[in-house]
């Protein structure tokens, strides 16, 4: 086993506790901490696989660099609708989000 | 045992433990203290590929930024000490089976790729990742500029009180008085 596969045995047990945390908790807040876990460990695959293949070119680096971007202005955004749906619902459970339910 | 290994181990398991308590425990701010544990672990793991500015920038916007805004969400919604109902056992043995078969599956996936031979590890410089991103790669960076700001005002729209909203009903009561 490589020094590769190791790397990308850690991403992938990231990403299942992730994916675990993901459809198992039951609070918004902590679906989006499950969330960015998975966002996490996909980019640190991505790092990996670009560093230890030896090629020359950095675009592991700069994939890396864009999804910290979109995960930083996914939990901006998630954050504020928490609050938001605090204020109307009381509640950020998600069980008790189902207004919709027919 | 060097160097580099050592900090391979201790990143991975730091990494790992975080992870799990990120997502195990039960108070939600023991949860957000192991997704910033987790993430030390992950910029541990680019310290060892090479990759220190990455590494730096991990730490900066997830543990520092998104971590502090995690804390900030939970003190402006949930109560800490609210009674909270207790898991279900089969909801919760059903997500461990579809991460365990997704793990499988993915491992496999893994095992039979094929990757090309390399024992090095390669320093990324970051003017040489710098230079990409604004020759290259210029129209995602570009891109990704415009996503952070419109993310930033919706983020300060959403989260906003109404004006319209917190005006007293009193006042409307107050005019039709003679």
């Amino acid at each position: 086993m490589s020094w590769l596969h190791a790397y990308l045995l850690v991403a992938l047990l990231l990403f299942c506790i992730g994916l675990y945390g993901l459809v198992q908790r039951r609070s918004l807040i902590g679906m989006l901490i499950a969330l960015e876990l998975m966002l996490a460990a996909v980019s640190l695959n991505v790092v990996a696989i670009t560093s230890l293949s030896g090629s020359s070119s950095s675009v592991g680096q700069v994939v890396a660099l864009i999804l910290i971007g979109v995960a930083a202005a996914e939990g901006a955004i998630a954050l504020s609708l928490f609050v938001a749906i605090q204020r109307e619902v009381q509640s950020i459970n998600v069980e008790d989000l189902s207004e919709l339910k027919g | 045992m060097n160097w580099n290994g050592f900090l391979f181990g201790a990143s991975a398991a730091l990494a790992l433990i975080g992870g799990l308590f990120a997502v195990g425990l039960k108070n939600i701010f023991h949860n957000i203290l192991g997704f910033a544990l987790s993430l030390v672990g992950v910029a541990g793991l680019f310290l060892t590929l090479g990759s220190d500015f990455l590494a730096i920038v991990l730490l900066l916007v997830y543990v520092g930024a998104l971590g502090i805004a995690m804390v900030y969400a939970v003190m402006l919604s949930q109560p800490l000490d609210t009674p909270r109902t207790p898991r279900s056992l089969p909801k919760v043995l059903g997500s461990a089976l579809l991460a365990a078969v997704v793990a499988m599956a993915l491992w496999l996936v893994i095992r039979g790729a094929r990757f090309p031979e390399w024992n090095g590890v390669l320093q990324v410089t970051p003017q040489f990742t710098g230079w990409r991103l604004l020759t290259d790669y210029v129209l995602a960076f570009e891109l990704i500029s415009i996503l952070l700001v419109v993310a930033m005002i919706g983020a300060v729209m959403v989260a906003r009180r109404d004006p319209a909203k917190r005006r007293p009903p009193a006042g409307g009561g107050a005019k039709a008085a003679p």
